[in-house]
């Protein structure tokens, strides 16, 4: 009885357009196309950027002198720039406000002298900070000239440059680069299955309680000789999948735009995704995500089934969503691991160890004991879920 | 046969509804000490006004709702200890029964035939004998949105009849239906009589009444105000017509 009502509401949820839309569509598109667009965007500016003329102006006492000199020096592969000279500040503030210049180095007139003595030279610099990209290029320009400068010093002085650096560092990373990723992305993973499954939940939820509400079609199904929890439990069944299928729906998108698509150009990222991409993580994660399914469906009816229309169980549920996303946003901070105290808590257990998972570094027992108690809180959702079930005054409109 | 006893029904009230209602009660009486009998080949009218607790009674009799006291018993089923026993044997229509929009016509009929526990064998038999009845065959794989109101209205007598029951139960059930819809329904009651099935059913209509009952109770209120059969009603009316009539008792009552 209860494959039959499941396969019924399963038909019946399927041919629903919002549902296919929350379920399928958006979790699919959503992340090639975030990541499609920022990636481009970026790029775009980026080459903008570089490929931008940047007009700056020394200004001296006179057009030859050290900092010119070096400037000019600076290879255009860094970005191509226009040098003027100016005598004077006269009229550059204007300038820079106008973007016909973007930069101004004052140099004093001892500039030279002063590096001849090896002493330190102030040099004013006039930019427009809100432009970030010309803010770069600044620090690179001065960076080199800086170095340059000191090399000279240290052959004037006939010293090594070691006497100013008395440690070489030699940082060797003993993490794998699918530890790497699995502590920076395994955190957005969950969250991304977190919205999504939670999404995914929303709409059957709202369709098979509040909708059919509104439709009368739940007296009629009352009447039946059908009890009342193999009812709930074959219609929670399609909410619990549902939102299983949005989840995985959203982490097949967001794989294959990292690596069909290749939206992100990182090195070795295909070999990391094909690594993390096994049965036994496909399997991990599937296993985690039926009690949490289950427990946003068990949450979701009894609002559902109190609400009289459909935009009152949407109003209901929206700040639901809020206050699940909190634990999963909780999963992204770093330094929260899974321990013995956050293994205890619903959503912020399967959240940590996902990303443990990810990165190959789950504690099996912590493991037991976060699904554990995934699995206590689904079934007190669904006991939950049942006693509002039974209630008359939430069953009739 | 449906034999009902001192049944009573009431709702809780939220806070809310205390409020709104402007009572201080925690509780809200829809029905009070109810009884009557409705017979096999016989066809039993339950009228009253709106808010008399029509829909509440005939809800309780298809299990929906509970009854607060009182015993309820179909077909030798008491309703709440044997509640699915008792519901193989209703079949349960009501003026806005709903259907599954994107669901065809055979898709429901069949779904209604599993949650019945119809036989494979039966379960064909008779879904040919109703679409031939009903006229059901040119639409039977379109969904359920795209048919017109007196389609939808065929696919809900099928789905109410599907699994052949014993006891009827008609709530309003040509309420706000056009005439020609309204007479299909009228013939179906009318042929449950004949097949010796227990109906019951609710309605404002005077002549629906006239025409097809045999026993009526009127409730007002949540009480049984009056109970006869048709003949005995017609008989002792003081009034010219049955509308004029039912409106009588009912401000007698009052």
């Amino acid at each position: 009885m209860i494959l039959d009502i499941f396969k019924k509401e399963l038909k019946d949820t399927l041919r629903d357009r919002r549902t296919i839309i929350a379920m399928i569509v958006v979790p699919v598109l959503v992340f090639p196309l975030l990541l499609g667009l920022s990636t481009t965007v970026t790029k775009y500016f980026a080459d903008k950027q570089k490929e931008e003329v940047l007009k700056i102006a020394v200004v001296s006492n006179t057009p030859d002198n050290l900092f010119t000199e070096r400037l000019s020096a600076i290879p255009d592969s860094l970005g191509p720039k226009e040098i003027f000279y100016r005598q004077d500040t006269l009229g550059l503030r204007q300038e820079i406000n106008e973007d016909s210049l973007q930069l101004a180095f004052i140099i004093p007139p001892t500039f030279d002298s002063e590096q001849q003595q090896n002493q330190q030279s102030t040099v004013a610099i006039l930019h427009k900070g809100v432009n970030l990209g010309n803010k770069g290029r600044i620090t690179t320009y001065l960076s080199i000239i800086e170095n340059t400068l000191l090399e000279d010093r240290f052959e004037r002085l006939s010293l090594d440059k070691k006497l100013i650096k008395p440690i070489h560092e030699q940082f060797i990373d003993m993490s794998s680069k699918k530890e790497i990723i699995g502590k920076v992305a395994g955190g957005f993973l969950p969250y991304l299955f977190v919205i999504f499954g939670f999404i995914g939940c929303m709409y059957p939820a709202i369709d098979l309680f509040t909708g059919e509400k509104e439709r009368k079609t739940l007296e009629t199904l009352l009447t039946t000789p059908v009890p009342r929890w193999k009812i709930l439990i074959g219609k929670m069944m399609v909410i619990s999948l549902s939102g299983i299928a949005a989840a995985a729906f959203a982490l097949l998108g967001m794989f294959a735009g990292l690596r069909l698509f290749s939206l992100v150009d990182l090195p070795g990222l295909s070999n990391v995704i094909d690594g993390i991409l096994t049965p036994q993580f496909i399997l991990g994660l599937l296993a985690l995500l039926i009690p949490l399914t289950i427990f946003f469906a068990g949450i979701m009816i009894p609002a559902t089934i109190y609400a009289k229309s459909f935009k009152e169980a949407q109003s209901v549920l929206t700040p639901v969503n809020f206050i699940v996303l909190l634990p999963a946003f909780v999963g992204m901070l770093p330094n929260i691991e899974l321990d013995y105290t956050t293994a205890l808590i619903p959503i912020v257990n399967i959240v940590l160890a996902t990303k443990e998972i990810v990165a190959g570094t789950i504690d099996p027992v912590l493991l037991i004991i976060s699904y554990a108690i995934m699995l206590i809180a689904a079934a007190i959702s669904v006991i939950f879920s049942y006693k509002r079930f039974g209630k008359e005054s939430n069953i009739l409109s | 046969m449906i034999q009902v006893q001192n049944i009573r029904k009431e709702f809780e009230l939220s806070k809310k509804q205390q409020k709104e209602n402007n009572t201080n009660d925690k509780v809200a009486l829809a029905v009070e000490d109810v009884s009557f009998t409705c017979q096999p080949g016989r066809i039993f009218s339950l009228l009253g006004p709106n808010g008399a607790g029509k829909t509440t009674t005939l809800r309780m009799l298809a299990g929906i709702l509970k009854p607060t006291q009182g015993n309820i018993v179909i077909n030798h089923f008491d309703i709440q200890k044997e509640t699915n026993k008792a519901k193989r044997d209703i079949g349960f229509l009501t003026g806005s029964t709903g259907l599954y929009e994107r669901l065809t016509a055979n898709e429901i009929i069949a779904y209604f035939a599993k949650l019945y526990g119809v036989k494979d064998e039966d379960f064909k038999q008779r879904k040919e004998h109703l679409y031939t009845l009903l006229g059901m065959h040119d639409f039977q794989d379109k969904r359920i949105g795209r048919l017109s109101t007196g389609m939808k209205q065929k696919v809900s007598i099928a789905r109410t009849m599907i699994h052949d029951p014993d006891v009827v139960i008609f709530d309003e059930p040509t309420s706000g239906l056009d005439v020609i819809t309204a007479e299909n329904i009228i013939k179906l009651i009318s042929d449950c009589k004949t097949q010796g099935k227990t109906v019951i059913f609710s309605s404002h209509i005077m002549s629906e009444v006239d025409l097809l009952c045999d026993d009526l109770a009127i409730i007002h209120k949540g009480k049984i105000i009056h109970s006869s059969t048709m003949q005995e009603f017609r008989d002792q009316m003081k009034t010219d017509n049955l509308t004029a009539e039912f409106i009588h008792i009912i401000n007698e009552n009052n």
